[in-house]
Order: C-alpha cells, then sequence, then structure tokens
C-alpha cells in the first residue's frame, strides 16, 4: 500500500490531530470518555447523511435537499411512532419514506438527466415548506415510551446508534472498494460516457446512488429523533452544508470520481469536533463559524500544497 | 453534458429564439398568469404602487443574481454572496458608527471590503485552481464567521441620517423607489456587457470549454478572475441598499439569499452547466419569484406555498427545456443553428422587452388597471373573499404579524388569536417571516399596506427595522399594534405589553437565584448569537445580577440557533467545561427542552434547568424533575387580547388616554399610557403546569 494514495485523508488526519493537540493542551478534560461518546453520538447522523453525500459526489453528482429530507423523516417518524406503529418497525418505514424521497431525486437526475443541483434545490425548497405547511410549526410530542433509544435504555441506545453508524460506514466503505456496483460509481464519476461504454449503465447507478442517499438520511433522521422525547419540525436546518463540506475535507473531489469513505469520516470528525473543542478552549462561540470557513479553506490549501510539493520532489 | 456544437452556424434562427434562446418566454407566460390569478385573488395587486413595491423588494436580490449570472454562464457558481452582504453591512456600520468617518467614506471601504472578498474567491479558483463550489462554501462560512465575530453577534448599527435612507426608503416622484435607480442601469450595463461585448461573449465561450477558450486566446484566469471580484463588489452594493433599506446593519444581513439569486438565475434558463444564459433570462425567474411571493400575500394565502410553488416552477422549467432540447435536437442537425449571435436590433428588442417586463410587474398601467378593477371584482366576486356585498356589514380585517411562523410560541399566542376573532367577528390575516428575518417583516407589512387592512398587529423582531414602515402604514390611515415586542413608540398607536425585556430578565434571574440560593454559577443558551430580543434580555439579567447577585457567576453563552439538537449538545459541552454549574437557563423556546434532555441524559442530579419556554414542551421534564421552572407568560392569553384591542382600536372604542379595556373572557385590563398590559410574567413549576395547555 503506498502512503502517497492516502494523502488527502493523511492531510486531514493530521488536521484533526493538530486540533485534537490544541484543545489537549488548553483543557484535557476533553479527551474524557463521556465527552468522547457524546462528540459521537452528537456526530452520527451527520456522519450517516454524509455517507450518502460521498457516493452522491463520487458520481458527480450534489444533493443538497438533505436537510429538509431530513426533517421530514423525523416528523413522519414521530408521526408514526405515535399512531401506534410498533418501534422496531420504525426503522423500515423511515427507511422507505427517505428512499422515495432520494428515488425521486434520483429520477429527474438519473434517468431524465437534470442538473442535480437544480433539482435538489428545488427539493430543498419544496420539502421545507410543504412541512412547514402541514405541521405549522408544530413538534411531535406525546410520543410512546420506547420511542426513546427504541426502548433500549440510555446505555445500549447510544451503543447502538453508534454501532450502526459505524456498521454503516464499514459497510459501504467496503462496497465502494470491492463490489461491482461500488466500482461503478466511480467509473460513473470519472466519466460517464466511457462507463457507459464498458457496459455500466450511468442512469441506473445515479438512480441507486440518489435513493440510498434518501434511505441513509432516513436512517440518520430516526437515530438522531430517537435519543429525544420529542421531535421538533425544524430539524436538519443547514444539514446539507455540514455533510458536503464534511465530504470536501474528507478530500473526495468535488468533480466526481475520486474519494473515500474514510477520508469523510475524518472530515465529520474534524468539523463536528470544532463547536465543542471551542468551547472546551474557551474561546467565543461567535467566531465559530469563522474558523469552519478557515478549516475547508485550509484543507484545499493543504491539498493543493502538499501536491505541488510532491512534484517539485520528483523533478 | 455540455451542448454539442452544430455545424450550421449560419443559418439565422426564427426571431423568438433570438430573444428567448434558452425559452424564456415559458417564464414571460408564467409571469402573466401569475399576474392574471393575483389579479383576480389579491386585492390590490395590480396596482401601480404595489408594482414598485415588488421592484423595492426585488434590488438586493437582483444585484446578487445579476452578478451570479456571467458566474454560472461560465459553470461556476457562488454561494458567498449572502454572507458576505452580512460582512459589509456590519464593516460600513462599524466604520462609520465607531470610527466616526463620515457616510460616503464608510460606503467606500465596505465596498472595499465586497471587492477583496471576491477577489478572495477570485485567487482561490483561478490560481489555484480550486471548484468554485467549494471555494465559496468555505468563504460563505468564513464570510459571515467574520460579521459574527467582529460584532459579537450583539452589535446592531442604526441612526444612519435620512440622506442615506432615503436610498433604500425614499421616493423619487413621489412614486418611484430611489433604489430602481440602481437596479435598472445595473440591468441594462449587465446586459450590454454581457451580450454585446468581446469579454461577456468570451465568458460564454469559458463556459462551454474553458481550455478550449484558452487555445483560442482569451485570458481565462483574468475573465474568470474579474467575475468574481465583480460578485462580491456586487454583494457588497446589494449590502448597502439592504442596510439602507431597513435602517440598521447587522450580521445576519443577507442570510440566504444566495439561493434565491442561484433560483432565480436557473429559473431564467441558464444552464449550471455553464455555457447558457441571458440577463434577460434572469430579471424574469427573479420576478417570477418575488411576483409570487407578493401575490400569494395580497390574496392571504398561506406563505409557504411560495416554496412549494418555486420548487414545483423550477422542475417544470428545467423538464420543458430538456424535452424541448431532445425534440430539436432530432431535428435540428440540419436546421437551427444552436450558436445565437444577437445583433444590435436584437439588443433594442430586449432592452424593451426588459422594459417591459419591469413595467407589467410595475403595474405601470394604472388605466387598464383602475378600470379593470370593477370588471375584475364582479367576476370574480364569488371566489373572492373580500369582496363582500354592499348589504353585509364588513368585517374589520386585522393583520397579525408573529416574529416566525414555524415557531411554536407564536403557534401557541394564534390559538388565542383565533378564538378572539371568532367571538369578535373580524377577519384575522396571520402571515409573517418563516424563519427570522426583519427583512421579511417589512415586505409583509408593505404588502399589508398595500392590499388595505383595517388595523395591522406586529410581533417586533428588530424595532429600528420595522418602524419606518409602520409609519408609512399609519400615514396611511391603518392602525398600528404591536404585540410581544415593541417597535418605536411614533410607530404604533399600543403596545400589548405582556413583559418588557427588563420585566424579563429580571425574573429570570431572580428566579435562577431562588432556585441557586443566590449563589454559585450558571450558564446561559441563548437563541442565534445574534438574536435582538434574548441579547436584549442578557444586557437585563448582567444588570439584575451586577445589582442585587453578587455571588451569581454567568460563566457562558452558549448558542442554540433555534435548534433543539443543537441546545442539547451546547448543554453537554457547558456541563463538561464548568462543573461547578448548577443551573442552566435556556433562553429559547426550543432550547430549554434540548438543555434538559442533556442534563438528563449526563445523570447530573445536583443540575437544575431553567428558562424561558412552552409548557407543553417542558412538561415531561418538569414532571421528571429536571426543569425547575419555566418562565412565561399565557401566550394564548396574549393573542387574545392582541385581537381584542385591534378590534377596538379599529371601532374606535380604544383610544389615546384610555386607561381600561374590557377583553372578554379576561375581563378589564388595565391600560397604562400607550401600554396594555397583560400582566407580569408568570412561573410555571410542578404544581400549576398541568393547567395549562399550549
Amino acid at each position: 500500500m503506498k502512503l502517497s494514495r492516502y494523502k488527502r485523508e493523511i492531510s486531514a488526519a493530521l488536521a484533526y490531530a493538530a486540533l485534537l493537540m490544541a484543545v489537549g493542551v488548553a483543557s484535557p478534560s476533553f479527551f474524557s470518555a463521556a465527552n468522547l461518546s457524546d462528540l459521537a453520538l452528537n456526530n452520527a447522523p451527520v456522519l450517516l447523511v454524509a455517507i450518502g453525500m460521498t457516493m452522491v459526489i463520487l458520481v458527480g453528482q450534489i444533493d443538497i435537499s438533505v436537510g429538509s429530507q431530513f426533517a421530514v423523516c423525523s416528523v413522519a417518524a414521530g408521526w408514526l411512532a405515535r399512531s401506534g406503529v410498533p418501534v422496531p418497525l420504525l426503522l423500515p418505514c423511515v427507511l422507505l419514506i427517505g428512499a422515495s424521497m432520494g428515488a425521486f431525486n434520483g429520477l429527474l437526475i438519473g434517468r431524465m438527466g437534470l442538473p442535480s443541483i437544480i433539482v435538489t434545490l428545488a427539493m430543498l425548497v419544496f420539502w421545507r415548506d410543504a412541512l412547514r405547511w402541514t405541521t405549522e410549526g408544530a413538534w411531535v410530542q406525546d410520543l410512546p415510551t420506547n420511542f426513546q433509544w427504541f426502548g433500549l435504555g440510555q446505555a445500549y441506545g447510544q451503543l447502538l446508534i453508534v454501532a450502526v453508524a459505524m456498521a454503516v460506514l464499514i459497510g459501504f466503505s467496503w462496497m465502494l472498494r470491492n463490489l461491482r456496483q461500488g466500482r461503478a460509481i466511480y467509473a460513473v464519476g470519472s466519466d460517464a460516457e466511457a462507463a457507459r461504454l464498458a457496459g455500466i449503465e450511468p442512469p441506473s447507478v445515479i438512480f441507486n446512488v440518489f435513493v440510498l442517499m434518501g434511505a441513509l438520511t432516513g436512517m440518520a433522521a430516526l437515530l438522531n429523533a430517537v435519543r429525544f422525547t420529542s421531535v421538533p419540525s425544524n430539524a436538519g436546518l443547514g444539514l446539507e452544508l455540514k455533510a458536503i463540506a464534511a465530504v470536501v475535507v474528507g478530500g473526495t473531489a468535488i468533480t466526481g470520481g475520486r474519494g473515500r469513505l474514510l477520508g469523510t469520516l475524518i472530515g465529520a470528525a474534524l468539523l463536528g469536533t470544532i463547536g465543542t473543542a471551542l468551547t472546551f478552549a474557551g474561546i467565543n462561540p461567535f467566531w465559530e463559524k469563522a474558523i469552519q470557513g478557515a478549516i475547508i479553506l485550509a484543507a484545499l490549501a493543504a491539498d493543493r500544497l502538499i501536491d505541488e510539493w510532491r512534484m517539485r520532489n520528483q523533478q | 453534458m455540455k451542448p454539442a456544437i452544430e455545424h450550421s452556424l449560419f443559418l439565422i434562427p426564427p426571431w423568438y429564439s433570438r430573444i428567448f434562446p434558452n425559452n424564456e418566454w415559458v417564464l414571460l407566460i408564467v409571469l402573466l398568469i401569475e399576474c392574471a390569478i393575483f389579479a383576480l385573488t389579491g386585492s390590490n395587486f395590480l396596482t401601480a404602487a404595489n408594482g414598485f413595491e415588488v421592484t423595492r423588494l426585488v434590488v438586493e436580490v437582483g444585484l446578487l443574481a445579476l452578478a451570479l449570472t456571467p458566474i454560472v454562464i461560465t459553470g461556476g457558481i457562488d454561494l458567498s454572496v449572502g454572507s458576505m452582504m452580512g460582512l459589509s453591512a456590519v464593516v460600513m456600520g462599524s466604520l462609520w458608527r465607531d470610527a466616526h468617518l463620515p457616510m460616503p467614506v464608510a460606503i467606500c471601504l465596505a465596498l472595499l471590503v465586497g471587492l477583496l472578498g471576491g477577489a478572495l474567491n477570485a485567487l482561490l479558483i483561478t490560481r489555484l485552481n480550486f471548484p468554485p463550489l467549494i471555494v465559496t462554501l468555505g468563504t460563505f462560512s468564513l464570510f459571515r464567521g467574520l460579521a459574527e465575530g467582529l460584532t459579537r453577534g450583539i452589535e446592531n448599527y442604526s441612526g444612519f441620517a435620512p440622506q442615506f435612507l432615503f436610498l433604500g426608503q425614499g421616493y423619487i416622484g413621489g412614486v418611484i423607489p430611489t433604489q430602481l435607480f440602481v437596479l435598472l442601469p445595473a440591468i441594462a450595463v449587465c446586459a450590454w456587457w454581457l451580450h454585446r461585448t468581446i469579454f461577456g461573449r468570451s465568458l460564454y465561450a469559458i463556459g462551454y470549454s474553458s481550455e478550449g477558450s484558452r487555445y483560442a486566446g482569451i485570458p481565462v484566469t483574468r475573465r474568470l478572475g474579474f467575475i468574481y471580484t465583480l460578485s462580491g463588489l456586487a454583494a457588497s452594493l446589494a449590502a448597502i441598499i439592504y442596510v439602507a433599506h431597513l435602517g440598521q446593519a447587522k450580521s445576519d444581513a443577507g442570510t440566504g439569499y444566495e439561493l434565491m439569486a442561484i433560483t432565480a438565475v436557473v429559473l431564467g434558463g441558464a444552464s449550471i452547466f455553464g455555457g447558457r444564459g441571458t440577463v434577460l433570462g434572469t430579471v424574469l425567474g427573479l420576478f417570477a419569484i418575488v411576483i409570487l411571493q407578493n401575490g400569494l400575500r395580497l390574496s392571504s394565502q398561506p406563505a409557504e406555498l411560495a416554496g412549494i410553488l418555486t420548487g414545483t416552477l423550477l422542475i417544470v422549467t428545467i423538464l420543458l427545456d430538456r424535452f424541448s432540447k431532445m425534440r430539436s435536437s432530432h431535428r435540428r442537425i440540419h436546421t437551427i443553428a444552436e450558436k445565437i449571435e444577437v445583433k444590435n436590433s436584437q439588443v433594442a428588442v430586449l432592452s424593451a422587452v426588459i422594459l417591459i417586463a419591469a413595467l407589467i410587474v410595475a403595474g405601470g398601467n394604472w388605466l387598464l388597471a383602475g378600470s379593470m378593477r370593477q370588471e375584475i371584482r364582479k367576476l370574480a366576486g364569488i371566489q373572492n373573499q373580500n369582496a363582500v356585498p354592499p348589504t353585509a356589514v364588513r368585517k374589520p380585517v386585522i393583520a397579525v404579524m408573529p416574529k416566525a411562523k414555524g415557531d411554536p410560541y407564536f403557534i401557541s399566542c394564534r390559538k388565542g388569536i383565533d378564538e378572539a376573532a371568532n367571538e369578535q367577528g373580524v377577519e384575522v390575516l396571520w402571515d409573517g417571516p418563516t424563519d427570522l428575518d426583519p427583512a421579511k417583516q417589512n415586505e409583509v407589512v408593505e404588502a399589508w399596506i398595500t392590499r388595505g387592512v383595517d388595523v395591522i398587529a406586529v410581533s417586533v423582531e428588530n424595532e429600528v427595522a420595522i418602524s419606518t414602515v409602520l409609519r408609512k402604514a399609519r400615514e396611511r390611515g391603518i392602525k398600528v399594534v404591536t404585540w410581544d415586542a415593541d417597535s418605536q413608540k411614533d410607530a404604533r398607536d399600543f403596545f400589548i405589553n405582556q413583559a418588557t425585556p427588563q420585566g424579563i430578565g429580571y425574573t429570570l434571574v431572580d428566579e435562577a437565584a431562588r432556585i441557586l440560593d443566590g449563589k454559585g454559577e450558571f450558564a446561559i443558551i441563548t437563541a442565534s448569537l445574534s438574536a435582538a430580543n434574548q441579547n436584549e434580555w442578557i444586557r437585563h439579567i448582567k444588570a439584575r445580577l451586577a445589582e442585587k447577585y453578587p455571588e451569581m457567576k454567568l460563566v457562558a453563552i452558549q448558542p442554540s440557533d433555534g435548534d433543539r439538537d443543537r441546545a442539547f449538545a451546547e448543554t453537554q459541552n457547558v456541563l463538561k467545561v464548568y462543573p461547578k454549574v448548577k443551573l442552566v437557563m435556556g433562553i429559547a423556546a426550543p432550547a430549554v427542552p434540548g438543555a434538559a434532555e442533556a442534563v438528563k441524559q449526563s445523570g447530573r442530579t445536583d443540575v437544575k434547568v431553567t428558562g424561558l419556554s412552552l409548557p407543553n414542551m417542558c412538561k415531561p421534564y418538569i414532571h421528571a424533575g429536571v426543569i425547575e421552572s419555566i418562565v412565561l407568560w399565557n401566550t394564548v392569553d396574549l393573542g387574545y387580547l392582541t385581537i381584542y384591542a385591534s378590534r377596538a382600536l379599529s371601532k374606535g372604542e380604544l383610544r389615546a388616554g384610555d386607561s381600561q379595556l374590557n377583553a372578554g373572557r379576561l375581563g378589564r385590563i388595565e391600560i397604562k399610557g400607550d401600554q396594555v398590559l397583560l400582566g407580569s410574567p408568570f412561573i410555571f413549576n410542578r404544581q400549576n403546569i398541568d393547567r395549562f395547555d399550549f
């Protein structure tokens, strides 16, 4: 295994290590088990969405409607639970709802060949306002007591959420690397025409990726919702930008065809830690957004600098 | 996905595809349909005054969309423009107020900031060769973050000179909004530049193939650098107009404007892959969206429909485009040329169409509008709820605006509003921004003035921003009350006062002191860091602490952005970083249950939660003993009283100087000066919470 193949992941990991070191020096209690498990739990939903987003970006598309889909799935999960759907059945139901929203995107983008940024921009406003219209902003309350943590209790529930997120990450990572369907995503993202000539059907690959994106968004929404006893109607605002930023900081090329889920994991961890790290380091939260933006740009610049440095060395 | 270049370049396409190379006529039809529908269903939609109001609203987004058009044509995108507006606004405000620079200098420096920000994007995109989407995603966070960091979220610059405010609020010749004289030349110059100059045409070439353009001798990096810098400049110009329009500069200026600008551009037929797009299309796209919003408001349809319809419209137009492309690509091979050259005569037509579109939109046809109104009214008598037969007694129309429509707090107020409206037989219009947004509040009030209502009742998000437009409403003879949060005193007749910021702040601290026994550390979870009301409360909280409870210490103020999940995560952090904190105070409705859940999951039974929230959200936690108490007033009663006071005002039963108001089931309510008093804030705890359901 050549290390240089992983240079993008490595530069993100180095940035993450630097951040952890800085906050570790400022406040060693950051590394307490309780804090690390809270961080993992709070970022698991973003990670799940970012996994889907990685595949969408790998195939050369983008999805900015995930935040609105997330909200729709959260509220749907709440309504289903309140109307008496047994808790174990919630997951398939919500996955189905998410997958159908994703399938609609996939239909327009994959089958019809419409540009993904416009389709998902339309769905971003559509789902958000449709949800506002139906809920009128009301939260879903009075959920059955076994809704929280699927009725497993806090410790097991937390474990389950992190375990599911990790399993999904590893599963998709393996699929992208080893399965024909996974490799097809890279092929279509690199050059759709070449992929078509090689016997792959780009429309159906793109369609499938969007279905998966929707299903993963649904899963993220449900796993996030069960951490609480009620469901707010405005969940997931700005989630799409968080997920895209995590994917990009993790070294996936926005033009498609290049990137790994390992990088996405590092990217999601890096961006998800900044806010907490600032609080621990005693820095004013006013600067959080500025620092986030700077880190995205710095990750890009580092990437380019490493490239140039390697070029010089080769000469 | 780039359009294939055809061989038959020399055939002249028919006139309609020269003016509308990307099927922009679809939008013209959409616009006409919108106008027709809203003329029937809306009140005073087709009037000159409304037309000009609409153009006032499009200026800021219009400038962004104009600058975005060339960027999209080259296949790029700029997400950072909305954030740049925030940064330019606060830079201008702080230079003017804190550095005491004269206004023109501050404006120039703000423009310079826009220029520099744009140049930063340009540098990263052209020199380092990064994808524009990612670069501007980064600067989207960076610029907004800088604006928040520089102002600590709290600074709110206002009190600008009238000459400056004239730019955003004034009328030239009595009817034409000043900023129209910025937008129209901008459209004209942009159209000429993009379609008529070598520079502009070269952008299309870059969009088709940037590599090919380079071989053809076009300096691609310089051209790209120029348009991204221009976009930054346009954003700061938009910021200046925004500030003049609202009369205040704050770090949240222009939030979400980038999405609206992008929507306008792609709706206008520009291809996101580059190489296609016209200024005419962008302008039509812009008006299609803004007229939709304006028309829905005037015909009292839910504002949420705007998003649903805009989304549908976007998909339908690109689908149409797709099908017409597919159809013509079968035929075209030998007939129609793909590449379209624009001639002088066509530019004349183009400008004429722009003007006509503006005129349609401006409802410029006084005569037609006036004479048709009668006819339309007759025709629409059945559908139109407002066209009540002359024999029936006209119900007073009371327009009520919350700070944000989807906020559970205001939804509970609405219960009381509907209850009182039924009892009193008044018609209530309920509309407002979907998220906290002072600019949107102004838009809604403007629409109500145009529509013509009897009373406007506003829960004010930002007192400086809204007061100008409320004064305008009073000049037109509309009664104005404020409820929940007040405007400037001369901008309204009465304030339905449920609690002053001071009262809220003091009650919160007193309750915290009771729980903590007057000593110890506590933390606050606020809404967003730039939320005006919360910052006002925090000021009073600090004052009360300094004055009365020296042994209590406020150790942290963390933002929740009105998001329950964020409040949860922030509380977890606070509990770990400040182990001595024994009380978490949430001062936004979703922050309290979020904080309570975090405390509950941490297992810390020694930490209590209090704050300002709604009983129903907090009930389970209050019963579980996690939330000690919450401070609030009866929001249902607040809505109820607002309607009673508004109706009395419209009937002339409530006049300045009165000392009492008869308010239905609430009995006699005290009036003090120009304030109708609901009573002091109420403390909900385990004993009394089950008596309330809102």
